[in-house]
């Protein structure tokens, strides 16, 4: 077949006769008509994906006041903007809470409202110049008065998403939604299908200057996002369009509970079919996506893969996780991916949407490096004493008792014949014993016990010794042996405390 | 039909009400969920529909705020992206796909565990009374 040209595409839309297919059907002209017939069929390919995109934002410009200003500090409706630019340049970034309000409300929700048309209460302080004399601002804004809104997005439209599962017993809120203890739901992200990268995976087609669909208004992508990691099918775009064309319908501030604020974006991409590789390519379906879940119940960057899976099983609904049948959620929609490859389609196909040849490739060749530390925290074996004073399981309570008194220590791990940890009991324990009249150590000590790993950083175990409330935490090993005990006395005098519960790591 | 149950008198916990009202109902009463705290309890019941006129009446006369739950779950559809994160929370089920990757609502379903009102990111959930 002839490759077609992207000038031939964009006269067939002038003249209403460009045959566009959305990418879920895609996949099935390519299995009924082969690769060949398709690229000669097809002309173009829409996408579609609508999702939580945390790295997203807008430029904005007020003008200037009189007497004139130099902001040092903005807030829209009490969410902050970054103001290190221009005098009465600001960026509002989708993730920031409100100061009032915290996560419930935030820079997604500002963006949701200014596109919605309402009000914004704006108030800045300056530095005060001789130039920008002005310390103070308080007004009421809309979308309509600032001279620029540009929505610049530096990390948009994954092309993969893990997929988030919890083996704790507690239930875990995250930026991947809320997880149930003991993989009691699996959540998952992207548009499988549908989604823009997976349809042009070797970056042929989408490049810098490739005109997109950007929440209801025609946006570009101005370069490869952050994070791009195409060898590893990850790859990312950097985004740009004019918020004062956008819709309401395709911005929604959200909130992640435990998280935070982010903001619904939706974006699609027309793909040209110039050949048949592209065909090939774009008729992938949700049964060739594969990715990876990930327990989230691991507080590392390298959480453990518990198995692949294709979206095909997880938009069944339910995965298989280690033999247990789990729910599954999205937490982008299909509904309103599906909507913008058919409003793309629709705009192609009226002539209002002509196709753009990228300017210049992005990398396909990148991975996403992780952070360079220089300063590596301390781990728990670094930090524990080893020293520990145990006790039987089935020593009485006054033994216990006696052993606090002479040792001066207030959490003893109790342990099994076989050495292992079976429980811990604290001087409060047996006082109310004693008040109580209980004898045997096994009736009041407490059996849950929250333990800490010696491989684990230290920052960790400061979070698990904070968020419950606990003073002190026994160290063990893969066989449960108590090998040391951690104590929050300890690590503030190894590390300083300013105030209560408040840590800071001095390294 | 649903009924949330509400006591705040310690004394009537230490009778065994609920088990009077359904002996002397008759009716086949499901507890769907319980909330007991320092000052009320909280008990969320589900009662056959020919019964509850007279359950309610027996559970007022004991001295327990009755009310019926019209709304079990108060979903803002105008909200909703249908995204699903509600789906693998409920514990009943209560949320679906249709074909088309809407969101449909089965609220006879709920319990008012209130998961969902939390892992809802639009914040289109609410268990209201
Ligand atoms: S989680 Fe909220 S927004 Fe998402 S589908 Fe359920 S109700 Fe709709
Ligand atoms: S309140 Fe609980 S039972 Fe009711 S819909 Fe929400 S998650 Fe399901």
């Amino acid at each position: 077949m002839r490759n077609k040209s992207i000038e031939e595409i964009n006269e067939k839309i002038v003249d209403g006769s460009v045959h566009v297919v959305t990418a879920d059907k895609m996949s099935e002209i390519v299995s009924e008509l082969g690769v060949e017939e398709a690229a000669k069929e097809v002309d173009v390919v829409t996408t579609g994906t609508f999702g939580p995109m945390c790295s997203s934002g807008v430029f904005i410009n007020f003008g200037h006041a009189d007497p004139p200003i130099k902001m040092k500090r903005v807030w829209l409706n009490d969410v902050e903007a970054y103001t290190g630019i221009a005098a009465v340049d600001a960026y509002l970034g989708a993730t920031q809470p409100s100061e009032d309000k915290g996560a419930e409300y935030g820079g997604g929700y500002v963006i949701e409202d200014l596109v919605a048309g309402k009000p914004i209460e704006m108030k800045a302080i300056g530095y005060g110049t001789d130039c920008y004399p002005r310390k103070e601002i308080g007004t009421t804004i809309t979308l309509e008065d600032l001279n620029q809104a540009m929505m610049l997005n530096p990390r948009n439209s994954s092309q993969r998403y893990v997929v988030a599962t919890n083996s704790t017993d507690r239930t875990l809120y995250t930026y991947m939604g809320t997880l149930l203890p003991n993989y009691r739901n699996a959540n998952y992200c992207g548009a499988g299908a549908l989604s823009p990268l997976f349809n042009d995976p070797d970056f042929e087609t989408i490049g810098v200057g490739t005109r997109i669909f950007l929440s209801g208004a025609g946006g570009y992508v101005i370069g490869e996002g952050t994070q791009h990691n195409p060898v590893n099918s990850f790859g990312t775009l950097m985004v740009a369009g004019n918020l004062k064309e956008m819709s309401a319908e395709f911005l929604k501030g959200a909130t992640f509970y435990g998280y935070g604020v982010t903001l619904y974006v939706g974006i699609g991409i027309p793909i040209p079919v110039l050949n048949e590789g592209i065909a090939r390519k774009t008729g992938i379906s949700d049964g060739d996506i594969v990715t990876e879940v990930l327990d989230y119940g691991v507080s590392r960057r390298d959480r453990p893969v518990l198995r692949r899976v294709t979206y095909e099983e997880l938009k069944s609904g339910l995965i298989e996780i280690e033999g247990k049948e789990v729910p599954t959620s999205p937490l982008s929609s299909f509904y309103m991916a599906s909507k913008i490859a058919a409003e793309l389609k629709r705009g192609l196909e009226a002539g209002k949407f002509l196709l753009s040849l990228p300017v210049e490739r992005l990398p396909t060749d990148t991975v996403f490096k992780p952070m360079k530390q220089t300063k590596e925290l301390p781990l728990v074996k670094d930090v524990m004493t080893r020293e520990v004073k145990t006790i039987s399981e089935r020593a009485s309570i006054g033994d216990a008792a006696k052993l606090i008194m002479e040792t001066q220590i207030t959490h003893i791990p109790v342990i099994s014949k076989e050495s292992k940890l079976v429980g811990i009991v604290t001087a409060w324990d047996i006082s109310t014993a004693v008040a109580k009249r209980h004898e045997d150590l096994a009736e009041i000590m407490t059996r849950k016990v929250m333990t800490a790993d010696p491989e684990e950083p230290l920052e960790l175990v400061i979070r698990k010794l904070e968020k419950y409330n606990i003073s002190a935490l026994p160290v063990i090993d893969k066989d449960r042996k108590v090998i040391g005990m951690i104590t929050s006395d300890e690590i503030s005098k190894l590390i300083g405390k300013r105030g209560k519960w408040q840590w800071r790591l001095r390294i | 039909m649903k009924l949330l149950l509400r006591r705040f008198s310690s004394r009537l916990h230490e009778t065994p009400y609920t088990a009077e009202v359904i002996l002397e109902t008759g009716a086949k009463i499901n507890i769907d969920r319980a909330n007991v705290d320092a000052v009320r309890a909280d008990l969320i019941i589900d009662v056959p529909e020919d019964k509850v006129e007279r359950v309610a009446a027996l559970f007022r006369e004991k001295g327990v705020e009755v009310r019926k739950l019209v709304k079990l779950i108060a979903w803002d559809e105008t909200r909703c992206v249908h995204c699903g994160a509600c789906i693998s929370v409920c514990p009943t089920g209560v949320f679906k796909f249709d074909p088309s990757w809407n969101i449909s609502v089965e609220e006879e379903k709920c319990v008012r565990c209130e998961v969902c009102v939390k892992a809802c990111p639009l914040g289109a959930l609410a268990c209201v009374e």
